[in-house]
């Protein structure tokens, strides 16, 4: 009797937690899995659009060979956008010498890291987009591209005097123009870092600096090994960012497809294709960072 | 002899300690110079924002102007406020900032208690899901919910209501609340797994007391787990309100031109600026002075919400920092 009344409360349990997710679950089948299937379906299909909604007519797979054979678009910006992905290890670097310097008290501390997020706040889509456009373009400020942020040094001079070759100052000069949308993207990563950073125990650092590690040996060996689940998660972050992008190469294109060309199933083949792209870049990473990887007990 | 070492080693040791003195004040030096670099160069389009939205397009051109303006002027504001008709644009988008981000804060903590203290079958599949709804992008959903919110029927139940076979929400901004209010608006999943971290934390003798006490699950998580959790509740408003007054996409396709959210105000601003729009009554030509000046009047005050929202939270979202980590 007694040992009855343990089962049915561990499947009351059981049921209790269900309903705390079931409206998440039924949001997700309505609004997630349920269009997905849809839109696969889509990517078969050529679609119309009409008063009472889509007419389809079944194509099989010639959206997606024309789409790779065909297109001379697609394959391009596809290589383009995942050329991007270089900037990702930047980005990580960047974001963890930022929490690593923001961690300390220190007067001022506060306003740096207001500072420091302040990218996720308003670092929206249109807003970036926008502030690139303007804020590097020339005209404005009646200097070029490249020398906004940097135009009282004018390196790209400094190096040329210097007897650099123009395929240097072309590097230095991409590098440059890229500072802003590197430091604008590494808002969410700096706060993860930070709080991998918090997370990492006192004793550690206490027990290393007995054994004599200097602040160096401290970062490779405690900090860095601690930190793993959070590179692993930043890097993922990071490309979904990339790659879902309002200024991405194919996030365009399969926007002006759909909404300007309204060629409705060949955009649904181009986004579950481009779907499927990030799926294996994101295995790819995690398989790659897992061996990496140490948790804590 | 002795003293003569022990005065040695004692000017030895001062020599030492004034060394290290010195070598932290270089550090500390270096450290701010370093910060104040790095916080320069990501306040520069904030201030470049406020330098340009109130200076005279005349200035524009002046190379004797760096920061500061000479003819100061709001203009700027006045045209960019007509243009952008700002005003119902932001009340579109507080209203929608508003309310998903409640819903997103009390969807979100079910689902997110839900996953960190429960064991049911197929939670791991599940909570993969819940990953898997932040990587797909909205580009490959956004079909099928059109074509749902177009004609939404939920299942007869607007049939049996009001006798028609379906009805159109787009153009309302139901298409934006309703999955906000069922966990799957704007970035939920990852609302969701700040939750989850958070539940996680929290002691399981706090839950078991309220147990022993006669409390059920719904009476425990509402009156003892959710008010624990306040950092995370602040946390997830904020990212909410921002990310969605920040939506552009599913904004733009779901609330129509009726409705425009700010963003896609923003997002047509120059379009609108440089065309002759005879209801806004505001006519630049193509000027391109006048347009950079009005572009950064409406890029200051697309971001001013949210700026003011941040300045008010960022205290909580710092400190809910130190307590997400990984578990």
């Amino acid at each position: 009797m007694k040992i009855g009344s343990k089962i049915g409360y561990e499947t009351k349990r059981k049921w209790y937690g269900f309903t705390f997710i079931l409206p998440w679950l039924i949001g997700c089948i309505l609004f997630f899995i349920s269009p997905l299937f849809q839109s696969f379906r889509y990517a078969f299909q050529s679609l119309e659009a009409t008063p009472t909604g889509f007419a389809a007519t079944e194509v099989g797979l010639e959206n997606f060979q024309s789409l790779l054979f065909k297109d001379t678009t697609f394959l391009p910006s596809l290589v383009g956008s995942l050329g991007d992905l270089i900037q990702v290890p930047l980005i990580l670097v960047y974001s963890l010498f930022f929490a690593i310097l923001i961690k300390g008290k220190f007067p001022g501390r506060t306003f740096m890291r207001a500072v420091a997020f302040m990218p996720v706040i308003i670092g929206s889509g249109v807003l970036m987009q926008i502030l690139k456009e303007d804020v590097f373009a020339s005209g404005a400020r009646g200097g070029s591209a490249d020398t906004y942020l940097f135009a009282a040094g004018n390196i790209p001079a400094l190096l040329n005097a210097m007897g650099m070759g123009s395929g240097v100052i072309n590097f230095v000069n991409t590098v440059i123009s890229r500072v802003f949308d590197l430091t604008w993207r590494s808002g969410v990563q700096i706060m993860l870092f930070l709080a991998g950073l918090h997370g990492i125990p006192d004793y550690l650092y206490e027990a290393s600096s007995l054994e004599g590690a200097g602040g160096f040996a401290q970062f490779f060996k405690v900090t860095l090994p601690m930190l793993t689940p959070m590179i692993l998660l930043n890097t993922i972050y990071s490309v979904i960012d990339m790659m879902n992008d309002y200024g991405n190469a194919i996030i365009r294109s399969i926007n002006n497809t759909m909404f300007s060309l309204f060629k409705f199933g060949y955009a649904s083949a181009m986004s579950i294709l481009y779907f499927i792209v990030i799926i294996v870049i994101l295995g790819l990473v995690a398989l790659l960072l897992r061996r990496f990887i140490i948790y804590q007990e | 002899m002795t003293a003569n070492v022990k005065t040695r080693s004692k000017h030895r040791m001062d020599m030492k300690t004034r060394r290290r003195k010195i070598g932290h004040v270089i550090g500390r030096i270096l450290f701010y110079v370093l910060c104040a670099c790095l916080a320069y160069q990501l306040l520069y389009p904030v201030l470049y924002m406020f330098s340009m939205a109130l200076r005279n397009p005349s200035d524009i051109n002046d190379p004797s102007i760096v920061w500061i303006p000479k003819n100061f002027t709001l203009d700027n504001f006045a045209d960019a406020l007509k243009s952008m008709n700002y005003w119902k644009a932001f009340s579109v988008s507080i209203t929608l900032s508003i309310v998903c981000g409640f819903f997103d804060v009390f969807s979100c903590a079910m689902a997110g208690y839900g996953f960190a203290r429960f064991k049911f079958p197929g939670k791991n599949i599940l909570f993969l899901i819940v990953v898997f709804t932040i990587v797909v992008p909205s580009q490959t959903l956004i079909l099928p919910l059109y074509s749902r919110w177009r004609y939404a029927s939920f299942a007869g139940l607007v049939k049996l209501l009001t006798g028609q076979e379906s009805m159109n929400l787009i153009g309302t901004l139901w298409p934006m609340i309703i999955p906000s209010a069922l966990a799957m608006g704007v970035r939920s999943g990852l609302y969701i797994f700040i939750y989850r971290q958070f539940f996680k934390g929290l002691p399981v003798a706090l839950e078991d007391a309220a147990y022993i006490d006669g409390a059920g699950p719904y009476r425990t998580f509402f009156s003892i787990m959710l008010p624990n959790v306040k950092n995370a509740i602040i946390t997830v408003f904020l990212f909410s309100f921002v990310w969605n007054w920040g939506e552009y996409y599913l904004t733009k396709q779901f609330l129509g031109s009726e409705n425009r959210s700010i963003m896609t105000a923003l997002s047509m601003l120059r379009m609108d600026l440089s065309q002759v729009s005879a209801l806004a009554g505001v006519q630049l030509g193509t000027n391109p002075e006048k347009i950079v000046t009005r572009m950064q009047a409406g890029c200051l005050l697309t971001a001013a919400p949210m700026l003011i929202v941040f300045i008010f939270t960022q205290r909580f979202l710092a400190d809910s920092i130190e307590h997400i980590g990984i578990k």
